[in-house]
């Protein structure tokens, strides 16, 4: 069972608290009525699905409440951190970088 | 039941020796034979005491099948334990623990152990050389339901499940540690040691009834000074006097899960003759620890040969484990056959202990100077160079066929020994599974010859014979070396002797 920090209430609660949300940072097109339906679908069902790390949103289902945001690596399930909603998406190469030469010491 | 007022039925008890209670004798059944014990046999050490060796019928051929090991992985003697007029099929004996009035029944015969109509098939093997085919029991087709299923049915398969609802009940709690430590061997004491002593909080938890591993079945070594049982001794007394440790025994870590979660088993009452009715059954912990030593040990490999799964072969640590801990030996005339050092100790111990050791067969041109000169002093015959490449007996050994290896490769008969029992051992490997289910991957190590763990993927250390290191000084040095980076004052390392 994962542990997962929950930015909001600032402690590591098992995975069972929380409820998965998807890939994080798809912004939602202003104007849905002028977009044709290929980017429609690009919209709803396209994600990137990254082998390494990945920004998804997660719910603080039985805690909070509130959705937050992580960057999990999906080869070894580490989370690598958690921010709040609205704060901006990490250099996602940078911590990849970082995080191999913390393993390569 | 006093050890005095009936004949004892355990025959192949020796005099002296053992770590079980010899002033109280309990009464337990096999297949409905009454056959007496002592406190701290396994119902296999009890089998064996009293020249038990048959237990089983192998899966689809209905051989017969005997003890093989001392531990969990025992591959044969699977049995049934009757409990609240029900049983609980596929109860490895060498981890079930003997109680007044334990009814444990044989499994996979039919109608008897000792005269079984699956075995059978065993004559017909050429005809089914891989074993049954489904396929070849599908035509013709009216026949499936009727016929062929349902004696298949009964051929294969292993125990009966119980037909009553579970009386138990299950306990499950959650706990959280700085250092938890699987295996309470050597290695794993030496961790919970070391790793205790600046008080972080420790779980030690080990499968056996009893914590020590492979010290309670050594002779002559000593550990700072004390025989190594004695060590685990004070070592335990030493543990479970401080408030910041926990030993879970009868406990096997079964699951590692991601960020160090690891899920326990722990048998609370199956030992009991009459567990009181607020316990448990069995607890399962599941626990986060900040780091993990896995202290799981080896496992002993067998000789490979032809008719190697008869009664009465077993692994030389497992002769060597019932001579020490239980007082039991495994036969009268006892052949060893091997291609490594730790064999001899099992052949030098039953000697040592009165019983015939009628040859060591080394697989080895020439084995080493020290072991060859400690079996002369004991007038062991050893054969280097030699192989077994056959046995006889029907429900027990009592012959073996040996070869000579020659140097082009080829085996010219060495004559034949009579024996009524084998003790094999090819060498050991490291029990990696926990760490495997880490997720680390294990490398393969060409000097140990074994798969050994490699990197760690959790905050996680192999210690001890796990990680290929051999010898008890190594291994205790291991052990505590696999805790103390943790902390800042550097503690003395027991100091181990191993005595040939
Ligand atoms: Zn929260």
């Amino acid at each position: 069972m994962l542990l997962i920090s929950c930015p909001y209430c600032g402690v590591e609660r098992p995975e069972t608290e929380f409820r998965y949300g998807g890939e994080a940072h798809i912004a939602r097109p202003a104007d849905p009525s002028q977009l044709n339906d290929e980017e429609w679908a690009q919209f709803l069902y396209m994600r990137t699905n990254t082998r390494g790390l990945y920004a998804e949103r997660w719910r603080h289902a039985h805690g909070c409440g509130r959705f937050f945001n992580a960057v999990r690596d999906t080869v070894s399930d580490k989370f690598v951190c958690t921010y709040k909603a609205g704060e901006p998406k990490p250099d996602l190469d940078a911590l990849a970088r970082a995080s191999q030469e913390k393993d390569a010491r | 039941m006093s050890a005095h007022s009936q004949k004892s039925t355990q025959s192949a008890r020796l005099a002296h020796g053992g770590r079980i209670d010899r002033s109280r004798t309990l009464q337990f059944s096999f297949d409905g034979k009454v056959m007496q014990a002592h406190p701290g046999d396994t119902l296999a050490s009890a089998l064996i005491a009293n020249g038990v060796h048959l237990v089983g019928r192998s899966f689809k051929y209905h051989r017969p099948r005997g003890i093989l090991t001392a531990g969990s992985e025992e591959p044969n003697a699977l049995v049934g334990v009757y409990r609240h007029g029900d049983q609980t099929p596929n109860l490895r004996a060498t981890q079930v623990e003997v109680y007044e009035g334990l009814m444990a029944i044989s499994q996979n015969r039919y109608p008897s152990l000792d005269f079984d109509v699956g075995a059978i098939n065993d004559v017909l093997s050429p005809l089914f050389p891989a074993g049954f085919y489904y396929k070849t029991f599908m035509w013709p087709k009216a026949f499936w339901d009727k016929v062929y299923e349902p004696v298949i049915r009964a051929a294969a398969g292993l125990g009966k499940p119980p037909k009553l609802a579970d009386p138990d009940h299950y306990a499950n709690l959650y706990a959280h540690c700085d250092v938890l430590v699987i295996g309470s061997g050597p290695a794993g004491l030496a961790a919970a040691l070391s790793a205790s002593e600046t008080g972080a909080r420790v779980i030690l938890c080990d499968e056996q009834a009893e914590m020590g591993g492979s010290l309670l079945s050594e002779t002559g070594s000593t550990i700072e000074g004390l025989p190594a049982a004695e060590w685990v001794a004070a070592t335990l007394a030493t543990l479970a006097a401080r408030d910041n440790v926990t030993l879970l025994p009868r406990t096997t870590a079964f699951g590692y899960f991601v960020q160090n979660f690891i899920a326990l088993a722990e048998r609370v009452t199956d030992h009991l003759a009459q567990p009181g009715a607020n316990l448990p059954r069995e607890r399962m912990w599941q626990v986060r620890a900040k780091e993990v030593v896995i202290a799981a040990g080896a496992h002993e490999r067998p000789m490979v040969f032809p008719e190697n799964d008869r009664p009465g072969i077993l692994l030389a640590s497992a002769g060597r484990t019932y001579l020490n801990r239980y007082g039991a030996t495994v036969g009268r005339r006892v052949l060893v056959t091997t291609a490594c050092d730790s064999a001899w100790a099992a052949a030098f111990d039953l000697a040592d202990a009165g019983v015939e050791v009628v040859a060591i067969a080394d697989m080895r041109a020439t084995p080493p100077e020290h072991l060859r000169e400690a079996a002369a002093r004991r007038g062991i015959r050893v054969e280097a160079a030699c192989v077994v490449t056959g046995t006889s007996g029907r429900l027990r050994v009592s012959k073996a066929m040996l070869g000579r290896l020659r140097n082009d490769g080829s085996v010219v008969s060495a004559g034949d020994v009579t024996c009524d029992a084998i003790l094999m051992s090819s060498g050991w490997t490291p029990s990696v599974s926990l760490y495997s289910q880490s997720r680390g991957k294990v490398v393969w190590n060409a000097e140990h010859e074994a798969f050994l763990p490699g990197a760690s993927v959790q905050r996680e250390r192999s210690a001890g014979s796990c990680r290929g290191v051999n010898g008890l000084a190594a291994v205790l040095e291991d052990g505590y070396a696999a805790a103390a980076n943790r902390q800042r004052r550097p503690q003395p390392v027991p100091r181990a002797r191993a005595d040939a």
